[in-house]
């Protein structure tokens, strides 16, 4: 029975046969999905269950309705934390259920539903640690937490409310709150605002007060999470507790908050973790990568995910802004990235990674080339942005910044810290205005033949501002074709056996 | 006080005949900036009492704080000269008005790049040299870079009040020290024979050589004193002169001169009787207070004193007097006047060194002409902050045409590339200045031939520029200065506030504009990081940042990092060989150290990636015995296509090849920069590519598939060819009594280093000693050194070679590995070295 409870069986039924879906995607992460058949086995039962229970009362509106159709889906192209709209699309599915770990990104198109598993954890210890810890520093405390815990969230907000009442004295009150979870059932966004690409703001972390209660409430909401602070106070002023494994979720809060306390319990371990210095040095790294991106010539535009809402809107937005920086952008997909994907396409500087929020940050030594987000992409591409210290991993959120849309010139040289010296950026433009309508061909063209005469290496030392021009630096560029007539090479006899050992290298 | 103004200033800059452009160069502490006083002092802009102690040109706190010059610092000077001075002067002259621009320069190894910085816009340099320390490693140091820069040379023998006061040495013993000193000098100067410079060798016999004390603010030439005697003689003054240097000596008893001494008491060296021994009873006597004995003395020499002057006693008396008789400034003028070029003249041999671009087109023309007709042609060498907080004056020289106010300049940036549109900037320029001691004019505009300062280009300039008229598209920009020093001392900072960051952005944008040499960067872990040539330029750097560029906003700095290189010992112990990630291509390679001095010369450029062939494989093939075949097959330099490692393509008959060479390439330039054992570019390996085997079908043998693999079997060869870490070391020199010998010994045993020359300066006391040091313990050295010295050891270090550190870095109980772990931590990388396996497969 624990397995049932522990996948939401029931409550997945339910949420399938109200919304009277016929076929459903039931898309598991690679560490589930052992368990995916027992789920399939249990959900049908569950199904045949209700609905046999509906024929019997009689109230049936359909008649003859079929079997849900279910489907397994694994691997997945993207991250295993989105919903892979693409893949439920195969089967024609209405809708897509989720399980494992989930970065809650809204879906574009396909309704789903979320099931987030329970993760074992300890209420009453972990209450306890966080008061005693949270008595020790004069803040209020704010409570976060993984998805999977979302189980328990009832009990450790009443194990917190007891343990800060034994804790409190008359002069010193321990002011606690807890985020609360969205549902776990998310429907695309409505017909309209999709259609012209636009997406609603889904978080506000620039904390504009919302309607209704406005003057009262700054509404905070990332990775599932939302809460709300009272109107006058900052997240900085909080002390943050993360309940939760060290994974890319809390990296996702450690860097949006970089600038709170923020102190992580671990449920495994059942232990405070208060150094986070780990993160801070990713985002030293990243401020790094931000300056790399400044001296690249071409970009390119790295899709890393087909369904988070908005995503195309994004695209298109990185495309303008990249072009306007006077570089080069090209749009790559290429599925989940991995080293050896990247580096077939190595003209390019720097990879701007389009996805959801969890799987945005790659970082890795492996890759020939940094690849960095939408975010950074702003601040790299765009004159007069400053790092401030400001993070923000959500792409829709940077859709909503203020300072995304305007273009604040200046015409004041760009200093690049990885050349050492003021770097010139190409402006395409510039070169279109000074050239007539007639010469324009005739300077292109001059160009280009400069470019295949001139040594290789002056160019290279250059950079290339464009793929073609790229190519002309390569000392190969595809095969000859031979006009000389020669006759084609006689068929030999090629290696036999398998890669990892032809059949004529066992000696060696 | 000021006696000059800047129409006056201006007039004389349109005759180009009449100016010197000039800086003062030479070993820290021989008195360069005391002696530039004295000059500054007869131009009337600092009292001529203060003279020798104000140090006009040290215009910040620190310098005079830590009395050493850190900036160079240009002044405009004028001079009116009389026309007996010029009787003699030969050469092209408008007049009798002078301009001299001067640049006194810092005398510290850590601030050579001031120097080369100063050296670019003058035509001729005051040499000055201590007549006691004589010819230092600086002296040396900037005297060579003068004469690269084919700069006119002109000596002067400074402190001589020391041999009157301090040493009280005799004649002949101070006619041997100066003689030596001229010598030491003279030997630096014959390596270089310029047929279009001609002899720049100096003799005192030809004026010159000027014997100066720069703090009692005088000085003489042979020529002053030959002018005196000639008359008495009846000989002509050059005559004169001849016998007043070298083997010529005169007995007084019998009134004659001789080759050789006689040996008779009376009988003395020219010098000596007539120069030396003059002075040195002037100054007796002035010191006694002896003044009855003194005026008759000084009516005969023909020196006239203010009644107030003469009520002075001892020690002021005597600077009175000798100023008055010997005045600094006259006798290093005339020299100037006479000896060094006007740039019409240096202009005709520099071009050269200067243009780019054809010796025939009309810039080189303009520049070899000094035409003021011609285009402009001028080149920035430093950026000199102004008053007003975060702007810069670009400071140089025009070498040809007109720069004036309001002008629009085409600015060349040191990437300009003719014809590309990079590093290229057209600004107007808001206000031309020139300096007139501390203070700062403005002018209408300012002919070629003068240094100027220019106001409203700072954003477009990083160090420096060569700035031409709107319109020459078809200009090349004037060479790029080459550092004798190298940046590799670094720190990393952070601000103490996080937000103060874009502060901290800014301000090292404006540190790096402000010092030629310093580097501002940033690590791949995102820290930024400040390098420069020693440690008290970083410091000096350091304090700039914060109080000067970031309004005193708080900054951390980290400890001194000092980079280190990769290398191996030996070649691979066997052919190692990697799989693509498909595993359907291998690649086969082995690492081995290049031949011994095969690393400096692709440092030095004699060897690089746009060598003709031909060239290129005819030096390895004579030089390094390399085999002519092999030469013409390597493939690539790195890291930054440049570097000292490379590719040798060794396959025979492997197809498609030619299709992988640039995928390995890109590893190989990704490898290279980041080594296998600490990330740290590696230097002297070469890489060998025995054997490829690629999968027929060529989307499976891609970059992506290539690129990775690369950079492997590059990691797996230098792994198993016996990798070794390679340190920065320094040549440090040091001048001490003997009493100090000892406590610099175990100095130095402590900090590792080793000294291998020690020689006593003839005459002297002092002790010179030579000695190998790690830049890594050289952090504290100097202090540590004068601790140990009570004060008497003043080292100089400057960057001299790689040194292999022969401890394994693979084995963990080594030094070198505990070394390698310390960096991997502080890079943020794994503190264990990725093993082997990870590199190598197998079949």
């Amino acid at each position: 029975m624990e397995f049932e409870a522990n996948y939401e069986v029931d409550r997945t039924a339910d949420y399938i046969y109200s919304h009277n879906f016929t076929r459903v995607a039931l898309q598991f992460p690679d560490e589930l999905l052992k368990d995916s058949i027992r789920v399939v086995r249990a959900l049908r039962d569950k199904l045949r269950a209700l609905q046999k229970c509906n024929d019997d009362s009689g109230e049936s509106l359909v008649e003859g309705r079929k079997d849900v159709g279910l489907y397994v889906m694994a691997d997945t192209t993207y991250g295993s934390c989105c919903i892979d709209e693409v893949g439920a699309a195969h089967i024609n599915a209405d809708c897509v259920v989720h399980y494992g770990h989930t970065c809650l990104s809204p879906t574009s198109t396909l309704p789903a539903y979320f099931v987030f598993g329970k993760a074992s954890i300890n209420v009453a210890d972990c209450a306890q640690k966080i008061c005693t810890f949270a008595k020790s520093c004069n803040k209020p405390v704010l409570v976060l937490l993984g998805l999977e815990y979302t189980y328990a969230m009832h009990d450790l907000k009443e194990a917190l409310a007891d343990e800060a009442l034994k804790l409190s004295t008359s002069s010193s009150k321990l002011d606690i709150s807890c985020a609360s979870v969205l549902s776990p059932a998310v429907a695309p966004p409505e017909e309209k605002t999709a259609s012209n690409g636009q997406v609603e703001a889904v978080n506000n972390l620039s904390g504009c007060p919302e309607a209704g209660d406005a003057e009262v409430y700054t509404s905070y909401n990332i990775g599932g999470l939302t809460w709300r602070l009272p109107h006058g106070q900052q997240i900085e002023d909080y002390l943050v507790f993360w309940i939760g494994p060290d994974n890319s979720a809390f990296a996702n809060v450690v860097l949006t908050f970089n600038a709170c306390e923020i102190v992580r319990y671990d449920p495994a371990e059942r232990c405070l973790i208060t150094d986070v210095s780990q993160i801070k040095r990713i985002l030293q790294r990243r401020y790094y990568l931000v300056e790399k991106a400044k001296d690249a010539n071409i970009v390119g535009i790295l899709v890393g995910t087909l369904g988070v809402a908005g995503y195309l809107h994004m695209i298109s937005q990185m495309k303008e802004l990249v072009t306007k920086a006077g570089k080069k952008a090209y749009t790559i997909v290429v599925g989940r990235p991995n080293p050896a994907k990247l580096a077939n396409f190595p003209e390019c500087d720097v990879f701007v990674y389009v996805s959801c929020a969890q799987t945005t940050l790659l970082d890795s030594k492996e890759f020939l080339a940094p690849i960095i987000t939408p975010f950074e992409a702003m601040l790299a591409f765009k004159r007069g942005s400053q790092w401030t210290g400001e993070y923000t991993i959500e792409f829709r959120d940077l859709m909503n910044m203020p300072s995304f849309g305007g273009e604040i010139g200046t015409d004041e040289p760009r200093y690049s810290f990885i050349l050492g010296g003021y770097a010139e950026d190409h402006n395409h433009e510039e070169n279109a205005e000074d050239s007539e309508e007639e010469l324009a061909l005739a300077v292109s063209t001059e160009k280009v033949l400069r470019l295949r005469d001139e040594d290789i290496n002056v160019l290279a030392k250059i950079g290339p501002k464009s793929g073609a021009e790229y190519l002309a630096t390569r000392s190969y560029q595809g095969l000859d074709i031979h006009h000389d007539g020669s006759m084609p090479k006689p068929i030999v006899i090629g290696k036999t056996g398998r890669a990892s050992g032809y059949e004529n290298e066992k000696t060696r | 006080m000021v006696k000059f103004t800047a129409d006056e200033l201006r007039r004389i800059m349109d005759c180009k005949h009449n100016i010197r452009n000039m800086s003062v160069i030479a070993h820290v502490d021989h008195g360069k900036s005391t002696l530039t006083d004295s000059l500054v002092a007869a131009a009337g802009i600092i009292a001529q009492e203060t003279a020798g102690d104000v140090r006009m040109t040290d215009t910040r706190a620190d310098e005079a704080e830590r009395g050493i010059t850190i900036k160079s610092t240009g002044i405009s000077l004028y001079y009116e000269m009389t026309d007996e001075a010029l009787a003699a002067f030969k050469g092209e002259r408008a007049g009798n008005d002078y301009l001299i621009n001067l640049i006194d320069s810092p005398g510290h190894v850590d601030f050579s790049s001031e120097v080369t910085a100063a050296l670019r816009i003058t035509d001729g340099a005051l040499v000055v040299v201590d007549c006691i320390e004589g010819v230092c490693v600086q002296t040396e140091t900037v005297l060579r870079q003068a004469l690269g820069e084919r700069i006119r040379p002109v000596l002067t023998v400074n402190k001589m009040d020391r041999c009157f006061l301090e040493l009280q040495v005799n004649g002949e013993e101070a006619y041997t020290t100066f003689q030596k000193v001229i010598e030491n000098a003279n030997v630096i100067m014959a390596t270089y024979e310029d047929p279009l410079l001609g002899d720049c060798q100096v003799y005192p016999d030809k004026g010159t050589v000027a014997f100066s004390a720069g703090l009692h603010g005088w000085a003489f030439t042979l020529s002053n004193f030959a002018k005196m005697y000639a008359s008495k003689f009846g000989v002509d003054e050059s005559k004169m002169m001849e016998r007043l240097w070298g083997e010529n000596f005169f007995d007084p008893a019998t009134k004659k001169w001789t080759s050789k001494n006689t040996g008779t008491a009376t009988c003395k060296r020219g010098f000596v009787q007539f120069c030396y021994e003059p002075i040195k009873v002037v100054i007796a006597t002035c010191m006694n207070d002896q003044k009855d004995k003194l005026w008759p003395m000084l009516a005969k020499l023909g020196v006239q004193l203010k009644s107030e002057e003469k009520e002075l006693m001892g020690k002021a008396l005597m600077k009175r007097v000798m100023q008055t008789w010997l005045p600094a400034s006259s006798a290093l003028l005339e020299m100037m006047i006479y000896h060094l070029p006007s740039p019409a003249t240096a202009q005709r041999y520099r071009v050269e060194n200067l243009y780019e671009g054809p010796m025939d087109d009309v810039y080189a023309t303009a520049i070899r002409n000094c035409d003021p007709e011609g285009p402009l042609m001028l080149y920035v060498s430093k950026m000199i902050p102004a008053p007003d907080k975060g702007r810069f004056f670009a400071f140089g020289r025009v070498f040809a045409g007109k720069v004036a106010t309001g002008m629009k300049v085409r600015i060349m940036g040191p990437n300009y590339v003719p014809g590309e549109k990079k590093d290229l900037y057209v600004k107007n320029v808001q206000r031309t200045v020139i300096w007139m001691g501390k203070r700062q004019e403005t002018v209408e505009d300012v002919p070629c031939g003068n240094t100027v300062a220019m106001v409203g280009l700072d954003q477009f300039i990083t160090k420096n520029a060569t700035l031409t008229n709107e319109k020459e598209s078809d200009a090349h920009p004037i060479r790029a200065m080459k550092f004798s020093v190298s940046p590799v001392v670094r720190v990393a900072v952070q601000c103490k506030v996080a937000s103060d960051l874009p502060k901290l952005v800014e301000g090292l944008k404006r540190l790096a504009k402000s010092d030629p040499m310093v580097q501002c960067s940033i690590t791949e872990s995102g820290e930024h990081i400040i390098a420069g040539a020693g440690e008290l330029h970083l410091e000096i750097c350091l304090k700039d940042l914060q109080d000067d560029f970031m309004g005193g906003a708080e900054i951390t700095k980290s400890d001194p990092v000092v980079s280190f290189r990769e290398t191996v010992l030996e070649k691979s112990s066997r052919v190692v060989m990697s799989k693509s990630p498909n595993k359907h291509n291998r690649l086969y390679m082995e690492a081995r150290p290049m031949e011994d001095g095969l690393a400096e010369a692709i440092d030095d450029g004699r060897i690089g990636p746009r060598d003709d062939p031909k060239i290129r494989s005819k030096i390895l093939a004579e030089e390094f015995g390399w085999d002519k075949d092999l030469a013409k097959k390597i493939w690539c330099f790195g890291p930054e296509t440049t570097g000292p490692n490379m590719v040798v393509d060794m396959c025979k008959g492997v197809q498609y090849l030619n299709e992988i060479k640039d995928s390995v390439v890109a590893g190989f330039q990704w490898a290279s920069k980041e080594g296998a054992l600490a990330e740290e570019n590696m230097r002297g390996i070469c890489f060998e590519v025995c054997d490829v085997v690629l999968h027929a079908d060529a989307i499976h043998r891609g970059g992506g598939q290539v690129i990775p693999t690369a950079r492997r079997v590059i990691y797996a060869s230098q792994l198993t060819a016996k990798p070794r870490l390679l340190e920065p070391v320094y040549l440090v020199e040091i001048q001490a009594p003997e009493n100090a010998l000892g406590g610099i010994y175990s100095v130095l045993n402590q900090k590792r280093g080793h000294v291998f020359e020690e020689m006593q300066r003839p005459g002297t006391p002092l002790y010179n000693i030579k000695a190998y040091l790690p830049v890594v313990e050289s952090f504290g050295f100097s202090s540590t050194l004068r601790a140990a010295t009570s004060g008497q050891a003043f080292p100089q270090c400057v960057f001299d070679h790689w040194e292999m550190m022969m401890q394994d870095p693979l084995d963990p109980t080594s030094q070198a590995a505990a070394l390698v772990q310390n960096i991997r931590k502080r890079k943020g990388l794994k503190e264990q070295i990725t093993p082997l396996s990870d590199f190598e497969d197998k079949l």
